[in-house]
């Protein structure tokens, strides 16, 4: 046979490229949809695509609100703004403090909030996740999230949701997503990490004293990440006041116990 | 001159079949006038019903036929809906019933001759037409002829559909008369008489002696064959234009739930866009109100009212059917509907923004207002905010919600409460290269409505049973002695336990002592 296949000569080298989704499980999967920049260089070396997916949700896991989210997604949501693209807030656990937005770059005519019930059921003193909202049906959020992954006008979309959510009901988001061409942030309770999830990268933060960010990434396109990436966040503490949270007697107790 | 007649066939039996589940179209109904059945529909022609027959013989033909009363008014409202929809086209619109002059009209006639131009031709003015009547859901005859009460015969004619159209008097005079002369008001009542007579035709009519034919049949007969003719001036009122929108639906069954008061409501929103358009406006909002079953006035309201504001005006039915019906999924019905009516007075004028091919800035921002919109329609209006910074040094002041969106500032924003703080914070001289190097965050993103107080423990305040390390501060606000919510705080950046930093304050009114809670937390460091 004159057109004779390519001999059995070991793995061919050109099998990634023979299509775009196709990648080896050593390696970082190469996403063809666009991604934008989180700000973070070492974040976005382990991110596949170099950046925050386009098209997909990614799943960020809290032991409770405030630890650092913000700061971390601050530079990206900024930069949507700065190509006129609105940054839509669903459910956040607490009021934002619009100088504090605008202090991390943040443009307020193009941040919207949303809220899918009344105030008072919303907000939780202590921004751990709210037992009673835990229980309340999401229907008006999830409708409210699908209808603005679906129409594809918002820039970047951050959604608080509840860390009991079931599987297809991420499912359908993740649909409706792929008509969003910009990040869509699920922020959760870190009881949703033993939940199966189709968001195509999770993430698990925790604060790292003094004022920074631990992340484990639990998912991506790509081989697991085995040690956790520490992020040097926007600093809120000044020089002295860091020295001074590096000295905590009980913290460095505490450590020298775990360690 | 050339005009345009639409004549409905169907009028009574299309205007009591729209608030009709489909499914119920498809079987026989018929109307009712006076004890005769006047129209009747496809299902119920092929059981043998035809128009004149009694109740009783209809009921026997088909026995689950749907009988309905024939409503005069019903039909004048739905044929108003079709000269609205008329009139975005020409200025001159008149109704035409079989007679002249007798009530139940079901041809509108355009005058055109004038609007050709401007829509590029009989034949795109003709297919623009179908296309805004389309929604309006009627079965319609078109013709076109150079005199009105030509165009209205040849419209109701059983011509085919190719023929009706008559481009000069000489060709409309060969048309008509090939028409029955029942066709002819005044004819109808001497029928009898001019069939005895042989003369079927118009043409027939046309043949004779003009005196004799008058002195025989009357004027009345003579004057309406010559102004089909062209030989003497038909003079017509023209249709004017409401200057606010109201109609009303009677719905065939009662509507218990919203589903169901959305179908009679689609019709309706047919007939607001059929009448924005004859405006040459943007609905801005609509009313809709639904009256309530008789029986059930006593225990609650008569009637509910929907009000239905647009963020950006439009006459797009689809998305005016959108909004309401996220507005009815949310409210609850107090009592079973009878009747829709449907009002408007709040248009904005001129034309809608051009249509685009490519997505643009425009389109992006527009497409995100309807979005906003449809989010407000289900959740409420005050779900869907924008964060306002105010000056002002207490945290629960300094961040307002509102509606709308913030002004853009034309100079850079101040600095406000965060400039004492932050200058402090870094170095000097870093105020002045503020733009280039991030500033520290002296606020925390996230606020608490109501601040939480803490437990206190050797001085120090608890979270979740761990001491706070404080870390910065303090920053001491006292400020608000004037409108009556005054403050007086320490503020601390402090570190849990956990390593997360949060903004806790401590109480520093002069009358209150140390035995109410003093350290309070006010917000996180996100």
């Amino acid at each position: 046979m004159p057109a004779a296949s390519p001999g059995p000569a070991g793995p061919s080298p050109g099998l990634e490229d023979l299509h775009p989704a196709l990648w080896r499980a050593h390696q970082l999967g190469r996403p063809h949809e666009n991604t934008c920049a989180s700000g973070f260089a070492a974040l976005d070396a382990e991110l596949p695509g170099g950046g925050w997916p386009h098209r997909a949700l990614t799943e960020l896991m809290l032991p409770h609100a405030g630890v650092g989210e913000f700061r971390l997604l601050a530079p990206a949501l900024a930069a949507l703004q700065r190509a006129q693209r609105p940054v839509l807030l669903f459910d956040p656990p607490a009021l934002p403090c619009a100088w504090s937005c605008q202090a991390l770059g943040l443009d307020l005519q193009q941040l919207m909030l949303v809220r899918s019930r009344p105030v008072r059921a919303g907000l939780h003193p202590a921004g751990r996740p709210d037992r009673l909202r835990e229980r309340l049906p999401a229907a008006d959020l999830l409708w409210t999230l699908e209808q603005t992954l679906a129409s594809g006008h918002a820039g970047a979309v951050l959604a608080w949701l509840p860390a009991t959510l079931g599987g297809e009901a991420l499912r359908r988001l993740q649909l409706a997503a792929q008509a969003h061409d910009g990040p869509a942030f699920v922020l959760r309770d870190v009881a949703a990490r033993h939940r199966p999830s189709v968001a195509t990268l999770r993430l698990m933060l925790a604060p790292q004293p003094p004022d920074g960010l631990v992340m484990r990434l639990l998912k991506r396109k790509g081989p697991p990440l085995a040690h956790p990436l520490q992020l040097a966040l926007a600093p809120v503490l000044s020089a002295a006041a860091r020295r001074r949270a590096a000295t905590r007697p009980g913290l460095a107790a505490s450590r020298a116990t775990t360690a | 001159m050339l005009w345009l007649a639409l004549h409905l066939p169907q009028l009574s039996l299309e205007a009591f079949c729209a608030t009709l589940p489909p499914q119920r179209r498809a079987r026989p109904v018929a109307l009712v006038a006076a004890h005769r059945i006047s129209a009747v529909n496809e299902p119920a022609a092929a059981c043998g019903i035809q128009p004149g027959a009694r109740r009783a013989t209809a009921l026997a033909l088909a026995a689950d036929l749907l009988l309905g009363q024939a409503d005069p008014e019903r039909d004048a409202r739905a044929l108003l809906a079709v000269a609205h929809a008329a009139l975005a086209f020409t200025p001159s619109v008149t109704l035409q019933g079989p007679a002249i002059g007798s009530a139940g009209a079901d041809t509108v006639l355009l005058e055109v001759q004038s609007s050709l131009r401007c829509f590029g031709g009989t034949r795109a003015l003709l297919r623009r037409l179908r296309a805004a009547l389309t929604p309006l859901d009627h079965r319609l005859q078109i013709a076109s002829a150079p005199t009105a009460l030509g165009a209205a015969l040849l419209a109701r004619s059983s011509l085919p559909a190719r023929d009706r159209h008559a481009g000069s008097l000489a060709q409309l005079h060969e048309r008509l008369g090939s028409l029955p002369v029942w066709l002819l008001g005044p004819a109808r009542e001497h029928a009898q008489t001019l069939q005895d007579m042989g003369l079927q035709l118009l043409a027939d009519l046309q043949a004779l002696p003009r005196d004799g034919l008058a002195r025989r049949f009357g004027e009345a007969l003579l004057a309406e064959l010559d102004r089909a003719w062209g030989h003497r001036p038909d003079v017509r009122a023209w249709l004017a234009l409401p200057e606010s929108f109201s109609s009303r639906l009677e719905l065939h069954s009662r509507a218990d739930t919203t589903e169901q008061v959305l179908h009679g409501a689609e019709v309706l929103l047919a007939r607001l866009v059929a009448w924005a358009q004859a405006r040459q406006a943007r609905v801005a909002a609509f009313t809709l109100r639904m009256h309530h079953e008789p029986r059930h006035r006593h225990e609650g309201p008569a009637s509910t009212e929907l009000t239905i504001e647009l963020a950006e005006p439009g006459t797009d039915a689809a998305h005016l059917q959108l909004l309401l019906r996220e507005r009815l999924a949310r409210c609850a019905l107090a009592a079973p509907t009878l009747e829709l009516e449907l009002s408007c007075d709040r248009l904005r004028a001129g034309a809608p923004p051009h249509a685009e091919l490519f997505p643009s800035r425009q389109g992006e921002a527009e497409g995100l207002a309807r979005l906003l919109e449809r989010l407000r329609a289900r959740l409420g209006d005050e779900q869907v905010q924008w964060l306002h910074a105010r000056a002002d040094h207490r945290p629960e002041h300094a961040t307002q919600l509102a509606g709308t969106p913030p002004r853009r500032a034309a100079t850079p924003p101040k600095p406000g409460p965060a400039a004492p703080h932050a200058a402090r914070l870094a170095a000097p001289g870093a105020a002045r290269a503020r733009a280039a190097e991030p500033l520290p965050l002296p606020r925390p993103l996230w606020l608490l409505t109501e601040p939480l107080p803490l437990p206190e423990r050797e001085a120090l305040p608890l979270l979740d049973g761990q001491a706070l390390h404080l870390l910065a501060g303090p920053e001491r606000v006292e400020t608000g002695w004037w409108d009556g919510a005054p403050a007086a705080r320490d503020y601390f950046i402090a570190q849990a336990a956990d390593g997360s930093l949060v903004w806790v304050y401590r109480q520093r009114l002069p009358g209150s002592c140390a035995r109410e809670p003093s350290w309070m937390l006010q917000g996180r460091f996100a």
